[in-house]
Protein backbone atom coordinates (compact mmCIF):
# COMPACT_ATOMS: atom_id res chain seq x y z
CA UNK A 1 0.00 0.00 0.00
CA UNK A 2 2.57 2.68 0.96
CA UNK A 3 4.43 1.74 -2.85
CA UNK A 4 0.95 2.83 -4.30
CA UNK A 5 0.27 6.05 -1.86
CA UNK A 6 2.12 8.64 -3.54
CA UNK A 7 1.06 7.88 -6.92
CA UNK A 8 -2.92 8.07 -5.25
CA UNK A 9 -2.01 11.33 -3.98
CA UNK A 10 -0.66 12.68 -7.48
CA UNK A 11 -4.11 11.42 -8.60
CA UNK A 12 -6.06 12.69 -6.46
CA UNK A 13 -4.40 16.17 -6.80
CA UNK A 14 -4.01 16.26 -10.52
CA UNK A 15 -8.41 15.19 -10.37
CA UNK A 16 -8.86 18.32 -8.00
CA UNK A 17 -6.80 20.87 -10.47
CA UNK A 18 -8.05 19.51 -13.35
CA UNK A 19 -11.45 20.25 -11.64
CA UNK A 20 -10.65 23.54 -10.33
CA UNK A 21 -9.81 24.60 -13.54
CA UNK A 22 -13.39 23.21 -15.36
CA UNK A 23 -14.99 24.94 -12.72
CA UNK A 24 -13.38 28.36 -12.99
CA UNK A 25 -13.76 28.14 -16.52
CA UNK A 26 -17.11 27.11 -16.45
CA UNK A 27 -18.18 30.49 -14.06
CA UNK A 28 -15.92 32.52 -16.16
CA UNK A 29 -17.78 31.49 -19.09
CA UNK A 30 -21.39 31.77 -18.08
CA UNK A 31 -23.32 34.56 -18.61
CA UNK A 32 -24.53 35.98 -16.01
CA UNK A 33 -27.96 38.19 -15.53
CA UNK A 34 -27.33 41.55 -14.69
CA UNK A 35 -27.93 41.00 -10.20
CA UNK A 36 -27.84 37.38 -10.78
CA UNK A 37 -32.08 36.74 -10.88
CA UNK A 38 -33.64 34.42 -12.92
CA UNK A 39 -37.76 34.44 -14.16
CA UNK A 40 -40.07 33.32 -11.20
CA UNK A 41 -40.46 29.91 -12.78
CA UNK A 42 -37.20 29.35 -12.33
CA UNK A 43 -36.28 29.05 -15.80
CA UNK A 44 -32.85 29.59 -16.59
CA UNK A 45 -31.87 33.01 -17.20
CA UNK A 46 -29.22 32.42 -20.54
CA UNK A 47 -32.66 30.98 -22.41
CA UNK A 48 -35.42 33.54 -21.62
CA UNK A 49 -33.77 36.99 -21.91
CA UNK A 50 -36.97 39.17 -22.10
CA UNK A 51 -37.48 37.54 -18.31
CA UNK A 52 -34.49 38.64 -16.74
CA UNK A 53 -34.95 41.50 -14.22
CA UNK A 54 -32.22 43.98 -13.93
CA UNK A 55 -31.07 45.32 -10.87
CA UNK A 56 -28.27 47.51 -9.82
CA UNK A 57 -28.80 51.00 -9.37
CA UNK A 58 -29.67 53.25 -12.27
CA UNK A 59 -26.78 55.30 -13.13
CA UNK A 60 -26.56 58.59 -14.34
CA UNK A 61 -29.72 59.93 -16.49
CA UNK A 62 -29.89 60.63 -18.73
CA UNK A 63 -27.36 57.86 -19.82
CA UNK A 64 -25.69 58.24 -23.20
CA UNK A 65 -26.79 56.03 -25.72
CA UNK A 66 -27.15 55.47 -29.36
CA UNK A 67 -29.91 53.72 -31.37
CA UNK A 68 -33.92 53.96 -30.60
CA UNK A 69 -34.63 53.99 -26.67
CA UNK A 70 -37.05 50.82 -27.65
CA UNK A 71 -34.77 48.60 -29.48
CA UNK A 72 -34.65 44.81 -29.11
CA UNK A 73 -31.62 44.53 -28.14
CA UNK A 74 -29.48 46.38 -25.42
CA UNK A 75 -25.54 46.80 -25.20
CA UNK A 76 -24.46 48.48 -21.92
CA UNK A 77 -20.66 48.94 -22.22
CA UNK A 78 -18.90 50.27 -18.82
CA UNK A 79 -15.44 51.53 -20.22
CA UNK A 80 -12.58 53.02 -19.26
CA UNK A 81 -11.54 55.96 -22.33
CA UNK A 82 -7.63 54.80 -20.96
CA UNK A 83 -8.29 50.80 -21.15
CA UNK A 84 -6.65 49.35 -24.10
CA UNK A 85 -8.69 46.76 -24.29
CA UNK A 86 -11.75 49.18 -24.42
CA UNK A 87 -10.09 50.69 -26.72
CA UNK A 88 -10.25 47.65 -29.33
CA UNK A 89 -13.85 46.77 -28.32
CA UNK A 90 -14.71 50.80 -29.69
CA UNK A 91 -14.93 50.07 -33.54
CA UNK A 92 -16.49 46.89 -32.50
CA UNK A 93 -19.50 48.97 -31.24
CA UNK A 94 -19.41 51.57 -34.07
CA UNK A 95 -19.96 48.31 -36.16
CA UNK A 96 -22.62 46.60 -34.43
CA UNK A 97 -24.19 50.26 -34.56
CA UNK A 98 -23.90 50.26 -38.02
CA UNK A 99 -24.79 46.79 -38.59
CA UNK A 100 -27.70 46.60 -36.53
CA UNK A 101 -29.22 50.18 -36.95
CA UNK A 102 -32.43 50.58 -35.37
CA UNK A 103 -32.84 47.39 -33.41
CA UNK A 104 -30.05 47.96 -31.19
CA UNK A 105 -29.26 50.57 -28.62
CA UNK A 106 -25.62 50.82 -27.30
CA UNK A 107 -25.23 52.82 -23.67
CA UNK A 108 -21.79 54.08 -22.43
CA UNK A 109 -21.62 54.21 -18.75
CA UNK A 110 -18.29 55.73 -16.98
CA UNK A 111 -16.07 53.58 -15.46
CA UNK A 112 -12.25 55.38 -14.83
CA UNK A 113 -10.18 52.75 -13.01
CA UNK A 114 -8.70 54.82 -10.68
CA UNK A 115 -5.85 54.29 -9.55
CA UNK A 116 -4.66 51.91 -12.96
CA UNK A 117 -5.18 54.63 -14.95
CA UNK A 118 -3.88 58.12 -14.26
CA UNK A 119 -5.86 59.98 -16.84
CA UNK A 120 -8.93 57.70 -16.56
CA UNK A 121 -11.34 60.56 -14.70
CA UNK A 122 -9.85 63.33 -16.61
CA UNK A 123 -10.81 61.53 -19.85
CA UNK A 124 -14.08 60.63 -18.58
CA UNK A 125 -14.84 64.23 -17.81
CA UNK A 126 -13.87 65.39 -20.92
CA UNK A 127 -16.64 63.29 -22.49
CA UNK A 128 -19.22 64.06 -19.58
CA UNK A 129 -18.53 67.86 -20.38
CA UNK A 130 -18.51 67.67 -24.37
CA UNK A 131 -21.80 65.37 -23.08
CA UNK A 132 -23.37 68.82 -21.72
CA UNK A 133 -22.73 70.74 -24.44
CA UNK A 134 -24.60 67.42 -26.77
CA UNK A 135 -21.91 66.00 -27.66
CA UNK A 136 -20.78 62.51 -25.83
CA UNK A 137 -20.12 60.48 -28.60
CA UNK A 138 -18.07 62.89 -30.61
CA UNK A 139 -15.74 63.57 -27.62
CA UNK A 140 -15.88 59.44 -26.71
CA UNK A 141 -14.94 58.55 -30.14
CA UNK A 142 -11.95 60.92 -30.21
CA UNK A 143 -10.53 59.86 -26.92
CA UNK A 144 -11.01 56.00 -27.78
CA UNK A 145 -9.15 56.74 -32.01
CA UNK A 146 -6.03 58.79 -30.16
CA UNK A 147 -5.99 56.78 -26.72
CA UNK A 148 -1.93 55.93 -27.50
CA UNK A 149 -1.91 59.51 -28.45
CA UNK A 150 -2.42 60.74 -24.91
CA UNK A 151 -2.28 57.98 -22.14
CA UNK A 152 1.49 58.51 -21.48
CA UNK A 153 1.35 62.06 -21.63
CA UNK A 154 1.86 63.92 -18.19
CA UNK A 155 -0.49 66.47 -18.60
CA UNK A 156 -3.56 65.55 -21.00
CA UNK A 157 -6.06 68.62 -20.31
CA UNK A 158 -4.58 70.72 -23.63
CA UNK A 159 -5.04 67.64 -25.64
CA UNK A 160 -8.73 67.22 -24.15
CA UNK A 161 -8.99 71.06 -25.27
CA UNK A 162 -8.04 70.43 -28.24
CA UNK A 163 -10.23 67.56 -29.05
CA UNK A 164 -12.95 70.72 -27.72
CA UNK A 165 -12.10 72.44 -30.46
CA UNK A 166 -12.03 69.86 -33.13
CA UNK A 167 -15.67 69.34 -32.32
CA UNK A 168 -16.81 72.70 -31.89
CA UNK A 169 -17.26 72.56 -28.15
CA UNK A 170 -17.72 76.30 -26.53
CA UNK A 171 -14.40 75.59 -24.79
CA UNK A 172 -14.57 78.41 -22.09
CA UNK A 173 -17.67 76.36 -20.85
CA UNK A 174 -16.52 73.32 -21.60
CA UNK A 175 -13.04 74.55 -19.38
CA UNK A 176 -16.07 75.04 -16.38
CA UNK A 177 -17.76 72.03 -16.95
CA UNK A 178 -14.90 69.67 -16.55
CA UNK A 179 -14.27 70.15 -13.22
CA UNK A 180 -17.59 71.15 -12.35
CA UNK A 181 -20.34 69.37 -9.93
CA UNK A 182 -23.04 68.22 -12.59
CA UNK A 183 -19.71 66.45 -14.63
CA UNK A 184 -18.28 64.80 -11.38
CA UNK A 185 -21.99 63.97 -10.26
CA UNK A 186 -22.68 61.87 -13.54
CA UNK A 187 -19.22 59.89 -13.27
CA UNK A 188 -20.14 59.26 -9.63
CA UNK A 189 -23.60 57.77 -10.64
CA UNK A 190 -22.27 55.88 -13.29
CA UNK A 191 -19.53 54.21 -11.07
CA UNK A 192 -22.11 53.57 -8.58
CA UNK A 193 -24.59 51.41 -11.01
CA UNK A 194 -21.38 49.73 -11.67
CA UNK A 195 -20.37 48.81 -8.48
CA UNK A 196 -24.09 47.74 -7.50
CA UNK A 197 -23.61 45.52 -10.83
CA UNK A 198 -20.38 43.88 -8.99
CA UNK A 199 -17.80 44.81 -12.41
CA UNK A 200 -14.41 44.50 -11.44
CA UNK A 201 -12.86 45.30 -14.87
CA UNK A 202 -13.52 47.14 -17.77
CA UNK A 203 -14.72 46.38 -20.50
CA UNK A 204 -17.69 45.18 -19.18
CA UNK A 205 -20.66 44.76 -21.67
CA UNK A 206 -24.26 43.62 -20.59
CA UNK A 207 -26.76 42.79 -23.70
CA UNK A 208 -30.21 42.74 -22.51
CA UNK A 209 -28.87 42.53 -18.89
CA UNK A 210 -27.05 39.64 -18.68
CA UNK A 211 -23.14 39.95 -18.94
CA UNK A 212 -21.30 38.78 -22.05
CA UNK A 213 -18.06 37.09 -21.27
CA UNK A 214 -15.36 38.52 -22.42
CA UNK A 215 -14.00 36.36 -24.58
CA UNK A 216 -17.40 36.72 -26.93
CA UNK A 217 -16.71 40.61 -27.21
CA UNK A 218 -14.93 39.82 -30.60
CA UNK A 219 -17.20 41.23 -33.38
CA UNK A 220 -18.11 37.50 -35.00
CA UNK A 221 -19.16 36.49 -31.54
CA UNK A 222 -20.97 39.31 -29.96
CA UNK A 223 -22.31 39.29 -33.40
CA UNK A 224 -24.34 35.82 -32.99
CA UNK A 225 -25.32 37.17 -29.17
CA UNK A 226 -27.46 40.12 -30.77
CA UNK A 227 -28.62 37.54 -33.22
CA UNK A 228 -29.87 35.29 -30.36
CA UNK A 229 -31.34 38.21 -28.49
CA UNK A 230 -32.98 39.55 -31.85
CA UNK A 231 -34.52 36.47 -32.83
CA UNK A 232 -35.24 35.56 -28.72
CA UNK A 233 -37.47 38.74 -29.18
CA UNK A 234 -39.51 37.98 -32.08
CA UNK B 1 31.36 1.60 19.44
CA UNK B 2 27.37 0.94 20.02
CA UNK B 3 26.87 4.29 21.45
CA UNK B 4 28.87 5.32 18.55
CA UNK B 5 26.34 3.98 16.34
CA UNK B 6 23.63 4.62 18.19
CA UNK B 7 24.58 8.28 18.40
CA UNK B 8 25.22 8.30 14.48
CA UNK B 9 21.63 6.62 13.80
CA UNK B 10 20.28 9.01 15.96
CA UNK B 11 21.90 11.98 13.98
CA UNK B 12 21.08 10.16 10.75
CA UNK B 13 16.92 9.81 11.90
CA UNK B 14 17.14 13.90 13.08
CA UNK B 15 18.58 14.67 9.08
CA UNK B 16 15.94 12.44 7.48
CA UNK B 17 13.51 14.15 10.00
CA UNK B 18 14.34 17.53 8.47
CA UNK B 19 14.68 16.20 4.79
CA UNK B 20 10.53 14.97 5.99
CA UNK B 21 9.82 18.38 6.49
CA UNK B 22 11.88 20.18 3.86
CA UNK B 23 9.68 17.94 1.41
CA UNK B 24 6.06 18.87 2.66
CA UNK B 25 7.48 22.41 2.78
CA UNK B 26 8.00 21.86 -0.71
CA UNK B 27 4.50 19.89 -1.55
CA UNK B 28 2.60 23.10 -0.12
CA UNK B 29 4.10 25.41 -1.78
CA UNK B 30 4.59 23.80 -5.00
CA UNK B 31 0.21 23.23 -4.24
CA UNK B 32 -0.12 27.33 -3.77
CA UNK B 33 1.80 27.62 -7.29
CA UNK B 34 -0.05 25.46 -9.02
CA UNK B 35 -3.33 26.89 -7.58
CA UNK B 36 -1.75 30.78 -9.06
CA UNK B 37 -0.52 29.57 -11.98
CA UNK B 38 -4.29 27.27 -12.72
CA UNK B 39 -5.85 31.00 -12.05
CA UNK B 40 -3.76 32.62 -14.46
CA UNK B 41 -4.74 29.32 -16.95
CA UNK B 42 -8.35 29.90 -16.93
CA UNK B 43 -8.30 33.25 -17.04
CA UNK B 44 -5.92 33.32 -19.91
CA UNK B 45 -7.97 31.20 -21.90
CA UNK B 46 -11.49 32.87 -20.86
CA UNK B 47 -9.91 36.12 -21.52
CA UNK B 48 -10.50 37.72 -18.86
CA UNK B 49 -6.61 38.70 -17.83
CA UNK B 50 -6.82 40.94 -20.69
CA UNK B 51 -9.62 43.14 -19.11
CA UNK B 52 -8.86 46.46 -17.23
CA UNK B 53 -8.80 46.26 -13.72
CA UNK B 54 -8.41 48.45 -10.06
CA UNK B 55 -5.24 47.14 -10.39
CA UNK B 56 -2.79 48.38 -12.68
CA UNK B 57 -0.60 45.81 -14.26
CA UNK B 58 -1.89 42.44 -14.58
CA UNK B 59 -3.42 42.98 -17.86
CA UNK B 60 -0.60 44.39 -19.57
CA UNK B 61 1.72 41.75 -18.74
CA UNK B 62 -1.10 39.34 -19.42
CA UNK B 63 -1.52 40.62 -22.47
CA UNK B 64 1.87 40.80 -23.43
CA UNK B 65 3.38 38.71 -26.56
CA UNK B 66 5.35 37.00 -22.98
CA UNK B 67 2.32 35.76 -21.90
CA UNK B 68 2.20 33.08 -24.77
CA UNK B 69 4.76 30.11 -25.60
CA UNK B 70 4.39 28.18 -28.79
CA UNK B 71 0.72 29.12 -28.71
CA UNK B 72 0.42 27.71 -24.54
CA UNK B 73 -0.32 30.28 -22.75
CA UNK B 74 2.97 30.66 -19.92
CA UNK B 75 0.62 30.28 -16.87
CA UNK B 76 0.06 26.35 -18.30
CA UNK B 77 3.45 25.74 -18.77
CA UNK B 78 3.89 27.10 -15.20
CA UNK B 79 1.42 24.98 -13.69
CA UNK B 80 2.49 21.81 -15.12
CA UNK B 81 6.06 22.65 -13.52
CA UNK B 82 4.60 23.24 -10.45
CA UNK B 83 2.76 19.84 -10.47
CA UNK B 84 6.01 18.11 -11.76
CA UNK B 85 7.45 19.80 -8.45
CA UNK B 86 4.83 18.20 -6.35
CA UNK B 87 4.49 14.79 -7.43
CA UNK B 88 8.71 14.70 -7.22
CA UNK B 89 8.75 16.12 -3.42
CA UNK B 90 6.09 13.52 -2.95
CA UNK B 91 7.84 10.80 -3.99
CA UNK B 92 11.00 11.41 -2.36
CA UNK B 93 8.82 11.93 0.60
CA UNK B 94 8.40 8.39 0.15
CA UNK B 95 11.57 7.43 -0.42
CA UNK B 96 12.16 7.37 -4.17
CA UNK B 97 15.45 8.99 -3.93
CA UNK B 98 15.67 9.23 -7.57
CA UNK B 99 12.58 11.80 -7.79
CA UNK B 100 14.57 14.29 -4.65
CA UNK B 101 17.47 14.80 -7.23
CA UNK B 102 15.65 15.39 -9.89
CA UNK B 103 13.96 18.75 -8.13
CA UNK B 104 17.16 20.40 -8.33
CA UNK B 105 17.46 21.10 -11.94
CA UNK B 106 13.96 21.71 -12.21
CA UNK B 107 13.43 24.28 -9.61
CA UNK B 108 16.61 25.69 -11.03
CA UNK B 109 15.24 25.77 -14.25
CA UNK B 110 12.23 27.07 -12.69
CA UNK B 111 14.26 30.04 -10.75
CA UNK B 112 16.16 31.03 -13.42
CA UNK B 113 12.66 31.50 -15.92
CA UNK B 114 11.38 33.48 -12.81
CA UNK B 115 14.27 36.04 -12.86
CA UNK B 116 13.60 36.44 -16.68
CA UNK B 117 10.06 37.12 -16.43
CA UNK B 118 10.53 39.88 -13.34
CA UNK B 119 13.10 41.20 -15.76
CA UNK B 120 10.50 41.18 -18.61
CA UNK B 121 8.05 43.22 -16.16
CA UNK B 122 10.16 45.57 -14.88
CA UNK B 123 12.26 46.45 -18.22
CA UNK B 124 10.10 45.57 -21.09
CA UNK B 125 6.88 45.76 -20.22
CA UNK B 126 7.09 48.71 -17.52
CA UNK B 127 4.28 46.47 -14.96
CA UNK B 128 3.50 44.14 -12.40
CA UNK B 129 1.18 41.07 -12.11
CA UNK B 130 1.07 40.59 -8.38
CA UNK B 131 -0.03 37.42 -9.63
CA UNK B 132 3.20 36.93 -11.90
CA UNK B 133 4.74 37.82 -8.42
CA UNK B 134 3.31 35.53 -6.12
CA UNK B 135 4.55 32.74 -8.55
CA UNK B 136 7.87 34.46 -8.82
CA UNK B 137 7.76 34.52 -4.83
CA UNK B 138 6.71 30.69 -4.30
CA UNK B 139 9.68 29.87 -6.95
CA UNK B 140 11.88 31.56 -4.87
CA UNK B 141 11.26 29.27 -2.06
CA UNK B 142 10.89 26.66 -3.62
CA UNK B 143 14.75 27.49 -4.24
CA UNK B 144 16.03 28.31 -0.86
CA UNK B 145 14.00 24.79 0.25
CA UNK B 146 16.26 22.56 -2.76
CA UNK B 147 19.77 24.51 -1.79
CA UNK B 148 18.95 23.89 1.92
CA UNK B 149 17.73 20.20 1.10
CA UNK B 150 21.18 20.22 -0.88
CA UNK B 151 23.29 21.47 2.20
CA UNK B 152 21.49 18.56 4.32
CA UNK B 153 22.60 15.97 1.57
CA UNK B 154 25.76 16.68 1.71
CA UNK B 155 26.54 17.07 4.99
CA UNK B 156 25.59 13.53 5.83
CA UNK B 157 27.46 12.13 2.53
CA UNK B 158 30.29 13.70 4.65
Amino acid sequence: MKRILPFLIILAVLGVALGSAWYLKRSATEIHPVGATTNAKGASPTNSPATVSTTGVPGAEPAHTLGPANAPAHLEEFGDFECPPCGVLHPILVQMHKEFGDKLKITFREFPLVPAHQHAVAAASAAEAAGLQGKFWEMHDLLYENQKAWHEVFDVRPIFEGYAKQIGLDVPRYQQDVNGEAVAQRIFQDGKRGHSLNIKGTPTVFLNGREVPFESLPADKLRVLINVELAGSR
Amino acid sequence: MISASSALTSSSNRVSKRQNLLYILIVVLSLCGMADAIYLTVEHITGQSVRCTIIAGCSEVLSSSYAVVAGFPLASIGALAYFSVFCLAILALFGYRMAGLLLTPLVAVMCLVSIWLIYLQAFVIHAFCQFCLLSAAITFGLTALVVILWRIGRLTRI
